[in-house]
């Protein structure tokens, strides 16, 4: 088979909406059969049960004080309220917004970059994309104990600051205030820019050559044919980078809890390390809870935001 | 789409409206029934262990030596300490808990005990109480005076140095705060750090120079006051022990804050910093060919007219009430409780713990034999900051310790915020 047949192909398959055929049938509103019924419902429990019921739980607990082993009291929104007048908590929320804004925004023009820089199929680029593509296999662990290794007090790096006679560059960087939270985000971001490279390079891939090619032959400069035409055209997959990056962000726990635990005295403290420290050292497992809502609420803010203009698009075409 | 928004909006409103009426309904009471009258369920009993490798050849040993005896099987389980610590509220509050679990004595214990969740084990108890300190015997029981707990063994706290390092210093193991200052300048002139501590990823240990430089200042008795709520952190006495650490605070490696504690193990067996607050469970990580070099001094007294009081923390074992197997619980924690079987567990530990039976057996090594006398000196007890607070109020002192070597200006602040979060834990946990 030559390359056009399978074109041919695919636009012949491709031609008839599938949904035609099964109009008349929804019109007649019968009920669907029993496998079908299986198919949706068997997931549905599994998933209620497993997800949706400990959620609610979770929901419930916020309401309670609660040791894990003694009785429970109810003491209504006081945990929330408590929330707001605490000092760690505030940290947390602070840190986790300079998080989105940072790792979140590095990410996206970072990845953003690289992936134009290596869209086209060049000889070599490969290596540049695999490289870049490699720290994701590693567990963020693994990468925790690189970069600590790299940042400790007599590691690499003041090691190289020394040689190069930087010696009052140097830092104990993991236990400086000042400076533990953006190392930790260094770290993170040396996985994630090439997991949202990924993502843009897919996008770039889909976009049709003959619109720029139409933009450069009308005389357009590489920014503006970037500004102007790619970059609006790549809507939907900046809408899927950002909330991919704003749930990662907000689900970044593993790659804080190995490197600094939240510490020094709860500097680099996001709310999911918070909300672990309060339900598994500290055994507040009713406040903790209250901070999971309050991740919760910020997360399906995200992802509601995210499906209303997915589906208005859907209507769209 | 308007319509969508809405309803999407409506649904997420009535799930919260539904949670918050459902709120009470959450299983968080601890239903407790007590241990079963008659005979026991048939399967082996589970010994839930938080022993890691390197330290579980005393309980293995142990374990197969009670299955030879042809009373009843045991299993051992065992799990990374940091989860097991973590977990245990849970195994101990499920529907169908493991029997037997290692554990900490002190308040550690008694929160489970005062939840009714701990076998009663005064019958293992009554055997041989004399066979047993009474201040362990003290510290095996709950609130009301019942034992739940068997001790295995307890170890010493002190402050660490290579006899070949302190020749090559010039310096001699000091006795008294105002030596141990001296001693600090003298080898912090030579160019090594006095002082080290891998806190970055285990800030607890800056709790050991609270506790000891609290029980030398305030004595015992307020230590224990204050860990157990009944005194404040924003006191003079407090403050007290925080200007002495200030003294001191200079004499560290600067970056203990991002130091792991290998680390500083390693920069101390290397001589770059002289001295390391330990417990004796730290001792097999200095290199083995630096192990006969290693010696241990005393917490030096800084007021001599407050009585000594030194940290022993205790390890022990605790039984779930919900076992099935009772009868078979108290034969093995009875056999765990023998001056043959504490002889044997010691035995595994590398000479890192002291048998809590007095009659056990055991050639004692050097740094045990001074570790023991230590103890035995001592005219009060006391175990270690989470131990004896609440393992619940490690954290805000791990914030006060760490934020104070960060920044001794802000004590004030630093005091205030530990005394808040201390009380906030009682309340809320």
């Amino acid at each position: 088979m030559t390359g056009t047949t399978l074109e041919r192909d695919r636009r012949r398959v491709s031609s008839p909406p599938p949904s035609v055929a099964f109009e008349p049938r929804r019109r007649g509103m019968r009920i669907p059969p029993p496998i079908v019924l299986a198919l949706v419902l068997v997931p549905f429990l599994v998933e209620a049960v497993g997800v949706f019921w400990p959620a609610f739980q979770g929901v419930a607990l916020s309401f309670l004080h609660w040791n894990g082993i003694g009785p429970a009291r109810n003491v209504g929104v006081q945990n929330f309220v408590d929330l707001f007048s605490d000092p760690i908590f505030i940290t947390a929320l602070k840190n986790t917004a300079i998080w989105i804004v940072l790792f979140g925004g590095i990410s996206f023009l970072a990845g953003l970059g690289v992936a134009m820089l290596f869209q086209s199929e060049r000889r070599g680029v490969g290596i540049y994309r695999t490289a870049l593509f490699l720290p994701i296999v590693f567990s963020l662990v693994v990468t925790a104990l690189i970069w600590g290794t790299f940042f400790q007090p007599n590691g690499v790096l003041n090691n190289a600051l020394d040689a190069v006679g930087l010696h009052s560059w140097t830092r104990v960087w993991l236990g400086d205030s000042n400076t533990a939270l953006y190392v930790v985000i260094v770290a993170a971001l040396w996985r994630e820019i090439g997991y949202v490279m990924v993502l843009f390079i897919a996008g770039l891939k889909a976009l049709d050559p003959s619109v720029q090619e139409a933009a450069r032959v009308d005389g357009a400069t590489t920014w503006q044919r970037f500004w102007h035409v790619t970059f609006p055209q790549m809507r939907s997959v900046n809408l899927v980078v950002l909330s991919v990056l704003i749930i990662d962000s907000l689900r970044s726990f593993d790659i804080v809890w190995a490197m600094t635990k939240g510490g020094p005295y709860h500097s680099t403290e996001l709310l999911s390390t918070y909300m672990f420290s309060t339900a598994f050292e500290t055994h507040a497992l009713g406040y903790a809870s209250a901070i999971a809502v309050v991740i919760f609420i910020l997360a399906i803010a995200v992802i509601v935001s995210y499906l209303v203009r997915a589906l208005s698009e859907e209507k769209e075409s | 789409m308007t319509l969508k928004i809405s309803r999407l909006l409506s649904v997420f409103g009535s799930t919260v409206a539904a949670t918050v009426l459902l709120a009470g309904c959450v299983s968080t009471g601890s239903a407790v029934q007590a241990a079963k009258d008659g005979p026991d369920a048939s399967g082996p009993l589970i010994l839930q262990s938080r022993f890691t490798d390197a330290e579980k050849g005393g309980i293995e040993e142990l374990v197969k030596n009670f299955n030879a005896k042809g009373e009843g099987t045991v299993k051992l389980n065992s799990i990374p300490t940091d989860t097991f610590n973590t977990q245990l509220p849970s195994y101990l509050t499920s529907k169908n808990p493991p029997d037997v679990y290692t554990w900490y004595a002190g308040q550690a214990t008694r929160d489970f005990a005062d939840q009714k969740l701990l076998l009663d084990l005064s019958s293992v108890w009554a055997k041989n109480t004399n066979e047993f300190p009474g201040a362990l015997h003290t510290l095996s029981k709950d609130s009301s005076g019942s034992e739940v707990f068997v001790p295995t063994g307890y170890y010493w706290w002190g402050m660490y140095y290579f006899k070949s390092d302190f020749e090559k210093l010039g310096v001699t193991p000091p006795k008294t705060w105002d030596e141990f200052l001296t001693v600090a300048a003298k080898i912090k002139s030579q160019g090594v750090n006095p002082f080290t501590m891998g806190l970055s990823d285990n800030a607890w240990l800056a709790s050991a120079w609270f506790d000891y430089l609290d029980v030398r200042i305030n004595g015992g008795d307020f230590h224990l006051k204050l860990l157990a709520g009944k005194k404040s952190y924003d006191s003079p006495e407090v403050r007290k022990v925080f200007a002495a650490f200030k003294q001191v605070l200079p004499d560290f490696d600067p970056a203990i804050l991002g130091t792991s504690h290998n680390q500083a193990v390693s920069d101390f067996s290397q001589g770059k910093s002289a001295m390391y607050l330990l417990g004796a469970w730290a001792q097999p990580s200095v290199p083995a060919d630096k192990r006969d070099d290693l010696a241990f001094f005393q917490f030096p007294i800084v007021d001599p007219s407050v009585p000594i009081a030194e940290e022993a923390p205790t390890d022990g074992l605790i039984a779930s009430a919900k076992t099935d197997k009772p009868k078979l619980v108290k034969r093995f924690l009875a056999y765990v409780a023998t001056a043959e079987a504490q002889t044997q567990l010691a035995k595994g530990q590398q000479g890192t713990a002291l048998p809590a039976n007095l009659n056990a057996t055991l050639t004692l090594d050097p740094l045990s034999t001074q570790g023991q006398a230590m103890l035995k000196s001592a005219k009060q007890i006391t175990q270690f900051y989470n131990r004896d607070a609440g393992d619940a109020q490690q954290t805000p002192a791990d914030t006060a310790m760490t934020s104070f070597i960060a920044h001794p200006e802000n004590l004030d602040q630093i005091l205030k915020d530990w005394d808040a979060a201390a009380k906030k834990i009682r309340a809320t946990s």
